[in-house]
């Protein structure tokens, strides 16, 4: 069984009387380990799909099963547990909460999860370390580069170790090496925790890094393609 | 804890706002602590100073006196005085007895009331008498001395030493007159009063009137530490049950002074209102600021699965930290001011000249503060509530944001 199951997925955004398909008929499965990208130009339905995904946002209709269960059936506290335990998240940017220190947005996770500071501290300062943040623990993020603020942000996702990561253009602010150290880090985090990655990108460079690439355009499945490795 | 820590943080965030607020907070808690002290502070002088030269602090008549001033309303107060000055609570009893009459000079006439007292006694605790000079006061409840009130002296065109001729109605329906000497001269300040007013000796009012020993009036004058709890049950229950003679607390005995004082503290509650009003539109305002500037961020937290309960949490916890500054920096303020109102008080002759009269009765024209901890432990406590309830609303639209929209917010 998948780990992300979408069905005949449809959404559509209604502004005034005007109907715009996000996405049409989206039949996508991701299994556990993979390091997928979902590209496409803009307004293709990038975002859409990872918020359907994420259970931020909800179907206007067809079948959404994330680890065998059915998202629709889930009461709001239940998504929102759902997101805290099974879900990390990095998004484009301004991804932090800004008075808090680095590892206390790093923790932030595990704080709502309710684990206690000892053991939130023993789990994030290795990660941090790893990421390449350590010393700058307590640096708030408007003291951080754009590139560490987005490590900071891999390191919330991973501290809490989800199901799935997912991740809407986490290198669309940085610079082309930044972006590339991301990425090698994220792959690196992939593979030797078998953590599972989704993230979307229309950045051929970034591209290249993915393990399988999903080709969406205006809301359509137009490709999929799976390197080997 | 974490989310104690995380709203303290975010209250900080936008620091001139906060202060602003928390400015907003303390300067009405100021004025609503300052003002109320000051307030029962005064009343409190006024009712010190207007029971002792009245009613006391619990008066005790015959029949309805103290409403109808029905001259014939007068008892022999047996041993009333003495018994009820046996009370723990009571300071002083004091015997007065009213005669509406008619005073004579060679030139003038006025109508007066002749007012029978225990010189001694009344002395004590009558804030008028005190100011008069030993060597001006009524020698014993038999002589011949009359205390004038200073306005009827200028119209009877007397002075100091000299005599007039005062004529009351003997119970037996006869009018009776007497010859007395001006010893000393009474002032007020209560036009009224000071028009008409005429001491003389209890005895001698009483044997003029046919009445001897007899009185109008036992004014019960209590220690400071009991006039919050008056023992009315107590000296009532050493009143005789044969005649009708009865206890009345001042409220009762001076209805005058107890609604001027209920209607000043009904205008100044409904100032309080409308601070408390303005306090709390500008409070949701910048609750509502704080949250709608953070849209996106509230966006991440719920994306990250904070729940929407937590996230009202949040808000209303740093309503209530905002609040909470707000109260301290509230009472440390109503504190300091009342503090000085109590030490210094306020001088009201800064302001106007004339004596100053309120229902009825003259008060001393430096207005003193009293402590009113309860009360301003109320109000800061009701600030809270207030910071609370403002909230709402804020915490309520935080919730209700939808991530994958707030995420679309820059
Ligand atoms: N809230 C919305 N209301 C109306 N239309 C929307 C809304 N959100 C997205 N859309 C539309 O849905 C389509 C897909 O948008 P989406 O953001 O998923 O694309 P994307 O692939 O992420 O694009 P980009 O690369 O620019 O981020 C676009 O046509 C967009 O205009
Ligand atoms: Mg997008």
């Amino acid at each position: 069984m998948a780990l992300i199951e979408l069905e005949k997925i449809c959404k559509t955004y209604r502004s005034g009387n005007l109907h715009v398909p996000a996405l049409v008929d989206l039949d996508l499965q991701v299994d556990t380990g993979e390091f997928t990208a979902l590209a496409g130009p803009s307004g293709s339905g990038k975002t859409t799909a990872l918020n359907l995904i994420g259970c931020i946002d909800q179907p206007t209709s067809g079948r959404l099963r994330i680890d065998g269960r059915n998202v629709a059936d889930q009461t709001v506290p239940q998504l929102s547990d759902f997101r805290l335990y099974q879900i990390g998240f990095i998004f484009q940017s301004y991804n932090l909460i800004p008075v808090l220190t680095a590892e206390e947005n790093a923790e932030f996770v595990l704080m709502l999860q309710g684990m206690r500071p000892e053991e939130r501290q023993q789990r994030v300062r290795p990660l941090l370390e790893r990421l390449g943040l350590g010393g700058l623990e307590n640096r708030r993020p408007s003291d951080l580069s754009g590139g560490q603020q987005q490590r900071v942000a891999v390191a919330r996702a991973m501290a809490a170790r989800p199901k799935v990561i997912l991740a809407d253009e986490p290198t669309a602010n940085l610079d082309s090496s930044t972006a590339r150290e991301l990425l090698e880090l994220m792959r690196e985090l992939n593979r030797d925790e078998g953590m599972t990655f989704l993230f979307s990108s229309h950045d051929p460079l970034v591209l290249e890094h993915a393990g399988r690439v999903v080709r969406l355009q205006d809301g359509h499945l137009v490709g999929d393609e799976r390197k080997d490795g | 804890m974490d989310l104690l820590r995380l709203a303290w943080r975010n209250l900080w965030r936008n620091r001139r706002r906060t202060l602003l607020t928390v400015g907003a907070i303390g300067f009405s808690l100021l004025l609503i602590q300052t003002f109320h002290n000051l307030a029962i502070g005064s009343y409190r002088q006024m009712v010190n100073s207007g029971v002792r030269s009245g009613s006391g602090h619990i008066g005790i008549y015959a029949g309805d006196y103290a409403l109808s001033r029905e001259e014939t309303l007068s008892y022999l107060p047996g041993e009333l005085p003495r018994t009820i000055t046996g009370l723990a609570d009571v300071q002083q009893v004091v015997p007065r007895l009213y005669l509406p009459g008619l005073a004579q000079s060679s030139r003038e006439s006025r109508g007066i009331l002749l007012t029978g007292i225990n010189p001694e006694l009344e002395r004590q605790i009558n804030p008028f008498l005190k100011r008069i000079p030993d060597d001006r006061m009524i020698r014993g409840l038999d002589s011949r001395d009359a205390l004038i009130g200073d306005r009827l002296m200028d119209e009877l065109k007397l002075k100091p030493g000299q005599k007039l001729v005062i004529t009351v109605q003997h119970r037996d329906g006869e009018l009776a007159a007497e010859l007395f000497r001006i010893r000393g001269v009474v002032r007020t300040g209560v036009k009224e009063v000071d028009h008409s007013l005429v001491m003389v000796g209890l005895n001698r009012a009483g044997r003029l009137a046919g009445i001897p020993g007899q009185v109008h009036e036992l004014a019960v004058i209590l220690h400071d530490s009991a006039v919050d709890r008056p023992p009315l049950k107590e000296v009532q229950a050493l009143l005789p049950t044969r005649n009708d003679v009865r206890a009345l607390s001042w409220e009762e005995a001076m209805p005058n002074l107890a609604d001027a004082i209920k209607l000043d503290y009904a205008s100044q509650k409904f100032i309080f209102a409308v601070i408390l009003l303005i306090v709390s539109i500008g409070l949701i305002n910048t609750l509502l600021m704080s949250v709608m500037e953070r849209i996106r961020e509230f966006g991440i937290l719920i994306a990250l699965g904070t729940r929407p309960a937590r996230l009202r949490a949040l808000i209303a916890v740093e309503a209530l930290l905002l609040g909470a500054v707000g109260m301290t920096v509230g009472c440390a303020l109503g504190s300091g001011a009342t503090w000085l109102l109590i030490e210094y008080g306020l001088d009201l002759r800064w302001f106007i000249t004339q004596e100053l009269e309120f229902g009825g009765v003259v008060f001393d024209p430096i207005l003193r503060a009293r402590w009113d901890w309860p009360w301003m432990a109320g109000m800061g406590l009701l600030l809270m509530g207030i910071c609370l309830l403002a909230s709402l609303y804020p915490a309520r639209k935080a919730a209700r944001i939808e991530p994958a929209r707030a995420m679309r917010h820059h």
